[in-house]
């Protein structure tokens, strides 16, 4: 092996040597340091493949041929080495991006790189106090240096605030390790720890300058606006090199001088650190500016990682993984973000619409964006995971919030931000800088943070349980996104076939699963049908479905926690790209991946404190861990309550269902809106008859009323059916509500109930969309006459809906009696079926505003809805008839499945339902009715078979005949009169909620961010407070 | 060969027979008796049968479309439906028809079978009057379903089941044994729910001839408007039987039918007549207050 030395030596060395150079040959000094830096890379990487691969062990390097104390000694262990990896292939990569300004500001610019490179890799391995306080401030000087590289009077200003506020740490570290000195006689690390400096008087003042010192060149909220104002105004590819190689420097020389403190510093960095990731993040809300948001965020992950480093013990093995996926994910992501800014011209966020219409660049984007914010399978995903689990296993409650809590304002701003990439209307007219050596780091980067995707995935294989092969498709799918999309829709639907038949033997004996798990591929793979009347590539589309899908699949298969949540990720992320494809949906993408978002957090917290009760993550284990701790379930329900849209967390919904695009809407309402309502079959499960299910009850009732008169008022027929959807989950969550089995096998039958005849509803209005290209219904009027078909699937549709007899709404309804009378439920189950009378406003409204009524001039050419959207909706129209005559076939499973629950069930006999209440025969009145209509109908026609069709304005219009179909066709705001006396229950109390919420924490992020004034003196004057609050609160007062 | 399903439906078309004649007759009795109190002499009892013969036998038809073909075909399903799924005479299998199939549930929601049926018909015709009619129509519904579901509960809480023959028999024994005595509350909550269901005054908004000519069946003549005629002779008072069953004891034969569902039937016309129209966002509110206050109190003082 290699000496360790030699990584100082080869960067030292060639500093040298490029002062023999001169700047007319930059090929020399620039060729000399990219190959020292290859070198270095060499070096550290062959010590990491040794150390982690190998049988080497660590080793000590021991300068001048003495041993500490007398000498300096370099430490080249795991941590050292991956560490000075990472720095040292951001130095090589960082020095590709910036070679042509480095190359513009001479040979001494390279010079100083190399010392940066160089002080940074010292600052890592050294065990020596002193040491390490020389080559912090090499680097920092250095990095004043490499900050003047942009010659603006704000990079100026910038640096100078950077050696102001360095200069105070300098100050404070020194004196430190001064008296550090004076106390234990040496200045080897590992001599002071063993020197047992607390407990020396003067000891703790000790290590309290030199880890104050440290933790404010970690940048701590909110002591570092100086370091704030350096990410805006420097370079970018510098600021990539702060985030990337300076802050995992820092954050490892806090990690070996922590235990200066013998342990009693490890909450203190923790809570500092979590005050950073709350703090920052938090600001960041209201920032446009990219390198300085990307400098709030470097300064969060900075945070996280400190809370890691501070709660090691609390980690314990899992530390590494943690530490890594936290490290990784900020490294590869931060970097390529930093790179990507330096493409871009201008420095606002919507400056980034100049990505539009590059895949390759936005795939980048959107990966390290995503990854950030956490979503599998970034290593970030793991390490939070970890985290929470490791935190709620050691009653770490509060952390575990407050850690949602900044990751959940980090996700905010990503997602606004990368939502206002792809959704906004204008794209600015400048064209990004696509220089080779510039765009070929931030691929490295990308490829890095798949690669570490990789093998956190392989890792964590055991506890996901998970099949990979969908995952890969995913993969595939992206690789293969420049084929047409026909191509990609037949692949995918062939895919979504072959793994039900593969894997329906899995979830062949429990028919709740089997239910849903036929509900998400073979229900997903019809209303792809619709996908086929599209041309081009529709590139970024299928990707996401396939990830939606294998979301939602895997929920149904997942045997863990962990992989259940990832899925449920996956399937969010999914859903939400796909959403956010939509022309107008910027706004409501970002809305709904919020919710959605807020909602797993509340997951993840109920499966932390499942964690901490049972001590494994199988979701078997959650009833158990339930009985012992009910807020498991109540956390896990109110997660789950999120993505049903129940009232109060709705909002999101039917501006999501309506902006999607038309294919994408039935499989995002009626297929994945059903995830749902799987994960609270799960959550009410293990806390059936807990008091909190009264209350749920409740919600139930108002999210039905709710929906429902929501829906009436709607003009957008996508926001009706979406209103209409809350409505119906209303309905499943009070049926789940109840702890009985009649309310259960009620909500299942629902669930395919609601499936079939929202699918259908979803693909017929789409397909009418498709022609009219218009939601608004007023607009449309008497297609009934082009369009039959269609009509004919909304008509069916619709009375499965309302529940008229004789199709198979009707059974719902009769279920849903019975299941009240029998659980007592008396007014709640009046209004629920208060809310079903008012469903038939909208379905009338729905049918007649689209087909009925006067045809406008401008759709008397328009055609039937395109047969792929028309070929899926007969498919189910076939399955909600079957559904309607043999309830049974879905029922008598659901009730085997059910029957350990309490309450009666029903009594079959052949076709005959009964309960103890009542009876019904689907089968019998099925027949009856069809006889009897054709009967009738015979007799209308045997009445009336001259009747003579007639022109559309040809009717009794008081004497004149309207030519006009705008002024007679009545299908705008026709329940005026209903809100006049009943609008007052649906004023929109969420919306002002949310809003004021969102008001409030926008107002508060941009109030307080005065704080960082850009001068100098204040940045300073608040470093010294903070060491002087700091002392005061560890010391608890004067 | 069996032939008892021959028999059955014989029983069945003899009883709707009855019901139809019934009905037009009572529709006769009730054009004439609001004349009176109007201080008219009004048109003869037989009326109804004058106009139905004479709009089944106009020759000129005209259509708007399928939909609108088949308006009148869902509308006078759902009233037959109705009447198919509902135990006339108690004790009587003959006139108990497809009672069989279904419960008081499957009744409840049949009735909105022709109510869409004819809404979507009407809608094909066009005419705005049609439309206005439909979504009054269908507002006003909401709430007047209300406080009869809170009563139909109630009678599921206090007789354990939702079968009508059930409820039926439950009565008999006397007027002590009625509903009406034994759970007054519910009674009342529906009885006042079928004002509104009747679509007489002041629930008749709807149908307002004076400023919406006739409200849906605007552009229905001739057979079609004879069909819904049809319908609703039948209707009426097989939704008026439906009221006996459940709350006055049902009925063991044909003449204590008659009688009682006359009764009933007479109730929202005998309202009709005193009381003046409400607007829609008059009756919606109505509903919601003394008859959901007493079928709220119906289901927990029961």
């Amino acid at each position: 092996m290699v000496t360790p030395i030699h990584l100082v030596s080869v960067a030292l060395g060639t500093a040298f040597l490029l002062g023999f150079t001169k700047d007319r040959n930059w090929k020399i000094s620039g060729g000399l340091v990219l190959l020292a830096l290859l070198l270095m890379n060499l070096i550290s990487g062959s010590w990491t493949y040794a150390l982690f691969f190998g049988d080497q062990v660590p080793v000590q390097v021991f300068t001048a041929g003495f041993k500490p104390p007398f000498s300096i000694n370099l430490q080249m262990g795991r941590f050292e080495a991956a560490i000075t990896l990472m720095i040292n292939f951001a130095g090589l990569l960082g020095a590709i991006y910036l070679f042509d300004r480095l190359k513009k500001a001479g040979r001494y610019a390279f010079m100083v790189y190399m010392v940066f490179i160089l002080g940074l890799n010292v600052a890592v391995m050294t065990r020596d106090l002193f040491n390490l306080f020389v080559f912090m401030e090499i680097t920092t000087i250095a990095t004043a240096g490499l900050i003047f590289l942009v010659q603006t009077g704000k990079a100026a200003a910038a640096g100078l605030k950077y050696m102001i506020a360095t200069s105070i740490i300098s100050g404070v570290l020194l004196i430190g390790i001064i008296f550090a000195y004076s106390l234990v006689s040496t200045l080897n690390l590992d001599g002071i720890i063993d020197g047992g400096l607390p407990l020396i008087k003067g000891g703790a003042m000790v290590v309290f300058l030199i880890l104050i010192a440290l933790l404010l060149e970690s940048k701590p909220f909110p002591a570092n606006g100086w370091g704030l104002d350096v990410y805006e105004s420097a370079h970018p590819g510098i600021g990539a090199m702060l985030s990337v190689a300076t802050g995992p420097m820092i954050a490892y020389v806090i990690f070996k001088v922590l235990p200066i403190s013998g342990g009693a510093w490890n909450h203190l960095i923790a809570i500092t650190g979590i005050i950073t990731f709350v703090g920052s993040n938090f600001l960041a809300i209201k920032q446009h500016n990219t390198q300085r948001l990307l400098g709030y965020s470097s300064v969060a992950q900075a945070g996280i990682l400190l809370i890691a480093i501070g709660l090691q013990k609390e980690l314990g093995h899992t530390f590494i993984y943690v530490a890594a996926g936290l490290l990784m994910t900020n490294y590869f992501a931060k970097a390529g973000l930093f790179w990507l800014s330096g493409l871009i011209k201008g420095e606002s966020l919507q400056d980034w619409t100049q990505l539009k219409g590059r895949p390759v660049l936005l795939f980048l984007f959107g990966l390290f964006v995503f990854s950030l914010a956490g979503f599998p399978p970034s290593p970030a995903f793991f390490a939070k995971w970890e985290l929470i689990m490791q935190l709620a296993s050691h009653g770490g409650y509060v952390w575990m919030v407050f850690i949602l809590i900044g990751s959940f304002f980090e996700l905010i701003y990503l997602t606004r931000w990368f939502g206002q990439v792809i959704g906004s209307k204008e794209k600015s007219s400048a064209q990004p800088d696509l220089a080779t050596h510039r765009l070929v780091p931030v691929g490295i980067m990308g490829v890095g943070l798949l690669g570490t995707m990789v093998f956190f995935l392989h890792h964590y294989a055991p506890d996901l349980a998970i099949d990979f092969i969908p995952i890969i498709f995913i993969a595939a799918l992206f690789i293969l996104d420049f084929l047409p999309a026909f191509l990609k829709n037949t692949v995918t639907i062939l895919a979504m076939g072959w793994y039900l038949l593969q894997h329906i033997s899995d979830v062949q004996n429990d028919t709740v699963r089997l239910i849903f798990f036929l509900i998400f591929l073979a229900g997903g793979a019809i209303s792809l049908l619709a996908g086929f009347s599209y041309k081009g590539k529709r590139i970024g589309y299928y990707p996401f479905v396939a990830m939606t899908f294998v979301g939602l699949t895997g929920l149904v298969t997942a045997t863990t926690t962990l992989g259940f949540f990832l899925s449920w990720e996956l399937m969010a992320l999914g859903s939400y790209l796909l959403i956010s494809r939509g022309k107008n949906a910027q706004k409501t993408s970002w809305i709904y991946i919020l919710f959605s978002v807020g909602g797993a957090y509340l997951l993840l917290m109920g499966f932390g404190v499942s964690f901490a009760v049972t001590g494994d993550g199988l979701l078997s284990s959650l009833g158990i861990a339930a009985r012992a701790l009910p807020a498991v379930g109540i956390l896990l329900t109110i997660g789950f309550l999120s993505k049903i849209a129940a009232m109060g967390l709705h909002i999101w919904l039917p501006g999501a269902y309506a902006e999607a695009e038309d294919d994408a809407t039935p499989f995002i309402a009626g297929i994945m809106m059903n995830a749902g309502i799987f994960g609270l079959i799960l959550s009410l499960s293990i806390i059936a008859g807990h008091p909190f299910t009264w209350w749920l009850g409740w919600l139930g009732v108002i999210t039905a009323v709710g929906g429902n008169i929501l829906a009436a008022f709607q003009e957008d027929a996508k926001k009706l059916i979406a209103y209409s959807s809350i409505g119906i989950m209303g309905y499943i969550l009070f049926a789940l509500s109840m702890n009985i089995q009649m309310a259960w096998m009620a909500a299942l039958y629902y669930v395919v109930l609601h499936f079939l005849y929202k699918t259908i509803l979803f693909l017929a209005v789409g397909g009418v969309i498709f022609r009219t290209k218009t939601r608004e219904m007023y607009q449309m009027g008497g297609l009934i006459k082009k369009m039959p078909l269609s009509f004919i699937s909304v008509l069916i549709g619709i009375i499965a809906l309302a529940g008229i007899p004789p199709l198979a709404g009707f059974g719902g309804k009769w279920l849903f009696y019975n299941a009240v009378v029998m659980n007592g439920w008396y007014l709640q189950g009046a209004l629920v079926f208060f809310s079903g009378v008012v469903a038939f406003l909208y379905c009338f409204k729905l049918i007649s505003a689209i087909f009925l009524g006067q045809a406008k001039d401008r759709y008397r050419h328009i055609k039937e809805a395109p047969v792929w959207y028309i070929l899926p909706q007969y498919l189910l129209i076939i399955g909600l008839l079957i559904f309607s005559v043999l309830p049974e076939l879905v029922l008598q499973p659901v009730a085997h499945a059910l029957r350990s629950m309490p309450g009666e069930g029903i009594q079959w006999d052949g076709h005959f339902a009964q309960t103890s209440f009542g009876y019904w025969n689907a089968f019998i009145v099925m027949t009856v009715i069809a006889i009897m209509f054709v009967i009738l109908l015979a007799w209308l026609i045997l009445n009336s078979r001259k009747a003579q069709k007639v022109k559309q304005f040809d009717m009794v219009f008081a004497g004149e005949t309207p030519f006009t179909p705008e002024t007679s066709h009545v299908a705008y705001n026709i329940y005026a009169p209903f809100n006049k006396a009943l609008g007052f229950l649906v004023v929109p109390v969420t919306t002002w909620f949310w809003h004021a919420t969102a008001s409030v924490t926008d107002a508060s992020a941009n109030h307080l961010r005065k704080w960082y004034n850009g001068n100098g003196q204040t940045y300073a004057l608040q470093m010294v407070i903070y060491i002087v609050m700091f002392y005061l609160i560890i010391r608890g007062g004067f | 060969m069996s032939f008892d399903w021959l028999i059955k439906i014989g029983y069945v078309l003899l009883g709707l027979f009855i019901v139809l004649n019934y009905g037009l007759l009572q529709y006769g009795v009730i054009r004439r008796i609001s004349a009176r109190i109007g201080k008219r002499i009004g048109v003869k009892v037989y009326q109804p049968y004058i106009d139905l013969i004479k709009n089944y036998s106009f020759r000129s038809q005209i259509t708007h479309g399928v939909m609108f073909y088949l308006g009148p075909v869902f509308r006078l399903s759902g009233g037959v439906g109705v009447f198919l799924f509902m135990p006339l005479i108690f004790g009587s299998e003959h006139f108990s028809n497809y009672s069989f199939s279904g419960d008081l549930i499957l009744i409840l929601y049949f009735l909105f079978f022709g109510m869409l049926g004819m809404a979507l018909g009407a809608g094909e015709g066009g005419h705005p009057y049609s439309f206005i009619g439909i979504s009054r129509g269908l507002s006003q519904f909401t709430t007047i379903e209300l406080p009869f579901t809170l009563a139909v509960i109630s009678l599921a809480i206090q007789y354990h089941t939702f079968s009508i023959t059930d409820i039926v028999a439950a009565q008999q024994g006397g007027i002590m044994h009625w509903t009406l005595m034994t759970n007054p509350l519910a009674t009342a909550a529906a009885m006042l729910s079928f004002l509104g269901m009747m679509g007489n005054s002041p629930f008749n908004v709807v149908i307002a001839p004076q400023e919406n000519p006739i409200g849906p069946p605007t552009e229905y003549h001739s057979t079609f408007l004879a069909v819904l005629q049809t319908n609703r002779a039948i209707l009426g008072p097989v939704e008026a039987i439906l009221m006996v069953n459940l709350f006055f004891g049902g009925a063991t034969n044909w003449v204590s039918l008659i009688i009682k569902s006359f009764l009933v039937f007479f109730w929202p016309v005998f309202v009709g007549i005193v009381f003046p129209r409400f607007r829609v966002d008059q009756s919606i509110p109505w509903f919601l207050k003394l008859p959901f206050v007493l079928g709220i109190l119906a289901i927990f003082l029961i």
